[in-house]
């Protein structure tokens, strides 16, 4: 074994013009793969902590109330006893946010523009100051009555500034037209699409909107401290709550805000319970997730089969070259499994050389481009939830893209190998 | 005196190549026994045969009709398997482009064939291939690749290799063929020295000069044995023979 991974490394040395081309091609697909999987590791990152902060918490525990048959209020009534069963039932709970659910016109002095109203109580949201960067204003003054918080190109929008009054108007669930003016207290950097439409204020500007009074939420938002367990958590929680004397909605893997015409079809009356997880909620998200992972996957496979090609053609050309020593081998008393192994094993040095190095380079690009803090255009800001470009290497994800193309690469010298071993040794050993 | 069995045996052998449709016979009914100890020629002009007959006894090539023995094996019943560990026990060879193995160094080359045997320790193969290429005369070269050695360097190197297993013996095809007549010469002192010490040998050559000095000649013809002249008896020297 040790004289066959000799001979190939001193075959790779022989040849470095061969070995040079083809390690790079290799090494450039894995430093791809790798750059591609930490843009997607990162938008996931950055969407999924975003959207966790601002939209949903690991598990929510929100509900619709109904009046009559036909109306759908979005609230959960008397919300601090299910806090309670919440903190005795669940172990793994790391905090709960209470949250205003609402929607409505938002309005300036020279226009408006239709959003989703989310109610808050600074005090205790524990990831808004990580997720939200202060552009002006205090986040701080969020915690004072009637006053809220937009994001950049809202205020661009509605031409406003810190400071300035906003009024907002929403139908009651009563169904009466309802205004409450707030004070813009502070502007964020825009987050993405979630900024064109979200809008946050102070837990009792909510209130006042809808008529509510201090015993009613919009949701629960719950924080685990192993989100993984989010699905555990959400089943465990509707078989308590039912169990309390509650009805509970059936699970249904949609955001709460598309469950409305379902709901009014629906004829009870009174509370209902709805338990949704992040997953739930966040499912565009994974659309866009798994669109691009699909999009990342076809792409490296094209690129995949292009080396695979590559390294076919550039064996073959070897075992022409070599047809002379592989006779030589075979006539000394080389058995055909030995010569499949040497070629196979040259090329498995070259693939896991040139991945090592493909992953390498792209760990030290992406360290690059997160400290350039590089801006990305206004388009994909959007899309990414955030306005600089962030790559995240994870090891696992390294070590996955380095097994697979050293794998593949490897495999694609079988077939060339394979004809290497069944050369007679008769024909090669008298080749030119 | 009886002889002991041959290592060797060609029965009413006969090999053809098919070039497209036409059949092209190299080899017609050849009889020939090799003895231990020998030292043979296979003399003949270009395209006579030898390279063919030489492959059939190395293993490398299968009879069309006749039977090939090698070491009492019947080389047409063995698998591609055994016929390699055959070539790997019992067969040495050297090549007339001395077929070394380029980014392997002298020392390396020759250690190869113990490395696929698989027999020897680290130590004991050291000792064998040093011994080996002191006797060939190029142990200070040991740490050279090929390509650092003149052509008789490396037929050297080619016959330490061929000797590394101790073979039953050792096919040499036109082993001074690619050398100088000087470097020739002294390839060939050196076979006849390997003979002497008990290695039976078997070359093809169409070189007068190694042909006079073979201790056995069988020229071929279009594929058949037309002489077999034994001009010195197995074992007996050289030194003895020429005084």
């Amino acid at each position: 074994m040790g004289q066959l991974l000799l001979i190939s490394l001193r075959n790779l040395f022989q040849h470095r013009r061969r070995t040079l081309l083809l390690g790079s091609a290799i090494a450039f697909v894995t430093m791809l793969l790798v750059l591609l999987s930490s843009l997607f590791n990162g938008m996931q990152d950055t969407m999924l902590r975003s959207a966790t902060t601002l939209m949903t918490g690991h598990v929510n525990i929100g509900g619709f109330y109904k009046i009559t048959a036909g109306s759908a209020a979005p609230v959960v009534t008397n919300y601090a006893k299910i806090e309670q069963i919440v903190r005795r039932e669940i172990k793994g709970l790391d905090h709960v946010v209470v949250r205003g659910r609402g929607f409505g016109k938002v309005i300036s002095d020279t226009t408006s523009l239709q959003g989703a109203i989310n109610g808050i109580d600074i005090t205790h949201e524990k990831g808004f100051r990580d997720v939200v960067q202060v552009r002006s204003g205090r986040l701080e003054d969020l915690a004072q009555p009637r006053t809220a918080l937009i994001f950049e190109s809202q205020a661009e929008r509605l031409e406003v500034k810190v400071g300035d009054m906003l009024t907002l108007s929403s139908p009651t669930f009563r169904g009466v037209q309802n205004t409450v003016d707030v004070r813009i207290v502070a502007i964020g950097g825009d987050l993405g699409f979630m900024s064109n439409f979200m809008i946050f204020v102070n837990s009792e500007a909510i209130r006042d909107l809808y008529q509510l009074d201090v015993t009613t939420a919009g949701a629960l938002h719950l924080y685990l401290k192993d989100p993984e367990q989010a699905d555990t958590v959400a089943a465990k929680l509707r078989k308590v709550i039912q169990a309390e004397g509650y009805g509970v909605m059936d699970k249904v893997a949609q955001p709460f805000f598309h469950k409305f015409d379902t709901v009014k079809r629906e004829d009870w009356v009174g509370q209902k319970i709805d338990i949704t997880t992040w997953i739930d909620e966040m499912l565009f998200i994974r659309y866009t997730l798994q669109t691009l992972s699909v999009l990342i996957a076809i792409l490296v496979t094209v690129l995949l089969v292009i080396i695979v090609i590559g390294v076919m053609n550039t064996l073959w050309m070897a075992v022409r070259e070599r047809t002379r020593e592989i006779g030589t081998l075979r006539a000394i008393g080389m058995q055909r499994g030995r010569i499949l192994a040497m070629f196979v094993i040259e090329t498995a040095l070259l693939a896991l050389g040139a991945t090592l190095f493909g992953v390498l380079l792209a760990t030290l690009l992406a360290a690059g481009v997160n400290a350039a803090e590089f801006v990305v255009p206004k388009g994909f800001q959007m899309f990414l939830m955030s306005d600089t470009l962030r790559l995240v290497v994870d090891v696992p994800t390294a070590v996955r893209s380095l097994v697979i193309i050293s794998v593949i690469t490897t495999l694609g010298s079988l077939e060339p190998a394979w004809r290497a071993a069944r050369l007679q040794p008769v024909t090669a050993m008298h080749a030119n | 005196m009886d002889h002991p069995p041959a290592i060797v045996r060609l029965t009413g052998v006969d090999k053809d190549y098919l070039l497209g449709k036409v059949v092209v016979p190299a080899l017609r009914g050849i009889d020939l026994a090799i003895q231990p100890g020998e030292f043979t020629v296979i003399a003949g002009p270009s395209g006579s045969g030898k390279t063919t007959a030489l492959n059939l006894i190395g293993c490398v090539d299968v009879a069309t009709r006749g039977i090939v023995t090698v070491d009492g094996h019947d080389t047409a019943k063995l698998s591609e398997r055994d016929l390699t560990k055959l070539r790997l026990e019992r067969l040495g060879f050297i090549f007339q482009s001395f077929n070394l193995v380029g980014v392997l160094d002298a020392f390396q080359n020759v250690e190869f064939p113990l490395l696929l045997q698989r027999k020897l320790t680290k130590a004991e193969r050291r000792e064998r291939v040093m011994d080996l290429l002191q006797e060939v005369g190029i142990d200070q070269y040991a740490k050279h690749r090929p390509n650092e050695l003149s052509g008789g360097q490396r037929q050297r190197v080619a016959i330490a290799r061929a000797l590394v297993t101790r073979p039953q013996i050792v096919l040499a095809d036109e082993p001074t063929a690619n050398l100088d007549s000087e470097t020739g010469n002294a390839i060939v002192d050196l076979m006849e020295k390997l003979n002497d010490e008990g290695t039976t040998f078997l070359f093809s050559t169409h070189d007068p000069r190694v042909v006079d000095r073979a201790g056995r000649v069988v020229r071929l013809m279009d594929g058949r044995i037309v002489e077999d002249v034994t001009r010195r008896a197995v074992g007996a020297s050289r030194i003895a023979q020429s005084a």
